[in-house]
């Protein structure tokens, strides 16, 4: 962590309970930089559907580490995303992102 | 366990396996993965995609399994656990569920405590810090998913291997004290915690957690401030978290703002429709069942002291050693298994009922292939690791037995 979030002696053992004075606690303000994704998509068919619809929340690396699944599952998966997480996913992108997932995961496993 | 591959090389065939999809297709792009983050780690999850980079780096953080960036999700290598019980604050594993701050102003912190209470009140840091008795508490943070990438047939979710886990010493104030600034009312029925980490889109739940009001009400049950002797690391829920030993994780909520006492029962999505499994065992292939929130852990025990498939010296005698750990309940014993025999280990110090526990046993002579060897942990209730997996649709609660072979030569 960049800025030193030190606590000076926040402990008192159990074995010290009822002990009357309390060690001091200090908060410091504490602030830090998160890395940013350094890979980006492939190419291939339906990549701009999943760019538009997919990345904002999920980064690439992770499109990429999922097991392989089937067209409905992601298609499912897509839906999901609109039902539950209100995220906002064009329907009529859903086909072409399931494909570009299945195209993609295909185009792993034969490298595999 | 699986941590093979902790240095990428330049051969091809990591190199292709790196690419997970990036090769293929004439039109797809150069070599993504490997070439852009150098080192990679195999989890050996079943049909892959199993490789996993080592960056990039995190703050804080040291030579962990990056599963995702953002809301980063980082694994702890199995060779963190090969020493001691306590895991270091710089590989123990990260989960945020939604994006946090980055920084945190200490003097404005608040922790907002209502619902069922006498007298809503506004904590400070200090506040909490003073609201009673500072307690320490050696427990296990592990994930409900820990294992799920390992989980036949795979399951979507984050594929963790086994290294979602860890353990800390914990330092903070009973959270009943700090229900006791408010005052919780006849009738309340559970506790409920939000922190600041908050949705990407409107209108998707927040993630939000509760507990039981007699587990709220435990005396190991805290609102921490520190991680073994320091403050919370930002990634860890700076200022604040809630730790309840021998629950999984997703209850320890992080960066901890909000306190609300419920009268009823929890409708929440993450407690109501997700982090559930099913109630009763099921096959995969079965679509209809009734379902539980996951809550406490069961047991469970690594080898760490060796891998999957390296060798061991025939005819020498040979140590192998690991950790283990009750789950809700202390460890009462951890037995090597083999195919039709079992031989019970030796249990290093105990650091408490909640913490990892080392366990260690020696063969006399190797004579042959150990093959698909593993631990068994059972805990002081008489829960005991199952030798199948007890498969569920999002991969919850793995505790099967975790078979390795090792060859003898």
């Amino acid at each position: 962590m960049r800025a030193a979030a030190t606590i000076l002696a926040p402990v008192i053992a159990l074995a010290l309970a009822g002990c009357e004075s309390q060690p001091q606690v200090t908060f410091t303000d504490v602030s830090v930089t998160l890395p940013d994704d350094p890979i980006d998509l492939p190419e291939g068919p339906g990549r701009q559907a999943v760019l538009e619809n997919c990345t904002a929340c999920h980064s690439p690396s992770t499109l990429l580490q999922q097991p392989r699944v089937s067209r409905e599952k992601w298609e499912s998966i897509a839906a999901k995303m609109i039902e539950v997480y209100k995220a906002p996913v064009d329907e009529a992108a859903i086909p072409a992102i399931a494909g570009y997932m299945v195209a993609v995961q295909a185009a792993g496993a034969d490298a595999d | 366990m699986a941590d093979k591959a902790t240095q990428s090389q330049s051969g091809a065939r990591l190199t292709r396996r790196a690419l997970i999809a990036g090769a293929g297709g004439a039109a797809l792009a150069a070599p993504v993965l490997a070439q852009e983050l150098g080192r990679m780690i195999d989890l050996g999850l079943p049909g892959g995609p199993s490789l996993r980079p080592l960056e990039p780096a995190f703050p804080g953080k040291r030579d962990m399994i990056v599963q995702r960036i953002r809301p980063p999700l980082l694994e702890a290598p199995m060779g963190v656990f090969r020493e001691g019980v306590i895991t270091p604050n710089d590989r123990m594993f990260v989960r945020w569920n939604w994006d946090m701050p980055t920084a945190i102003t200490a003097a404005e912190h608040r922790v907002a405590l209502g619902g069922a209470v006498k007298a809503p009140v506004s904590l400070t840091l200090d506040d909490i810090a003073s609201a009673g008795e500072h307690v320490e508490v050696v427990a296990i943070n592990q994930c409900a998913g820990n294992g799920r990438g390992l989980s036949e047939p795979r399951v979507t979710g984050t594929q963790w291997g086994n290294g979602a886990m860890g353990c800390a010493k914990w330092t903070g104030v009973r959270l009943k004290d700090v229900l006791a600034k408010a005052g919780v009312k006849e009738g309340a029925t559970r506790v409920r915690f939000a922190g600041l980490d908050v949705p990407l889109t409107d209108g998707a739940p927040q993630f939000i957690k509760s507990i039981p009001l007699d587990i709220a009400m435990r005396d190991d049950v805290l609102v921490a401030w520190a991680m073994n002797g320091e403050a919370l690391p930002l990634l860890h829920g700076y200022p604040l978290r809630i730790v309840v030993p021998g629950w999984f994780s997703t209850y320890w909520v992080k960066m901890l703002s909000t306190i609300e006492v419920l009268t009823g029962e929890d409708d929440s999505y993450y407690v109501a429709k997700s982090y559930r499994m099913p109630a009763r065992p099921i096959t995969p292939e079965e679509k209809d069942f009734d379902t539980v929130s996951i809550t406490t852990m069961p047991p469970r025990a690594f080898i760490t002291s060796h891998a999957d498939g390296e060798g061991v010296a025939l005819g020498k005698p040979l140590t192998l050693e690991g950790i283990a750990m009750g789950g809700d309940a202390a460890l009462a014993r951890v037995d090597l298994v083999g195919e039709g025999w079992e031989v019970p280990c030796e249990l290093g110090p105990d650091e408490g009922p909640y913490a990892f526990r080392r366990w260690r046993v020696t063969i006399p002579a190797v004579t042959q292939d150990l093959a698909k060897i593993g631990v068994r942990a059972a805990n002081a209730t008489g829960a005991v690791q199952p030798d199948a997996l007890n498969w569920n649709p999002s991969g919850y609660a793995r505790n099967v037995i975790e078979r390795i072979t090792l060859v003898a030569q």
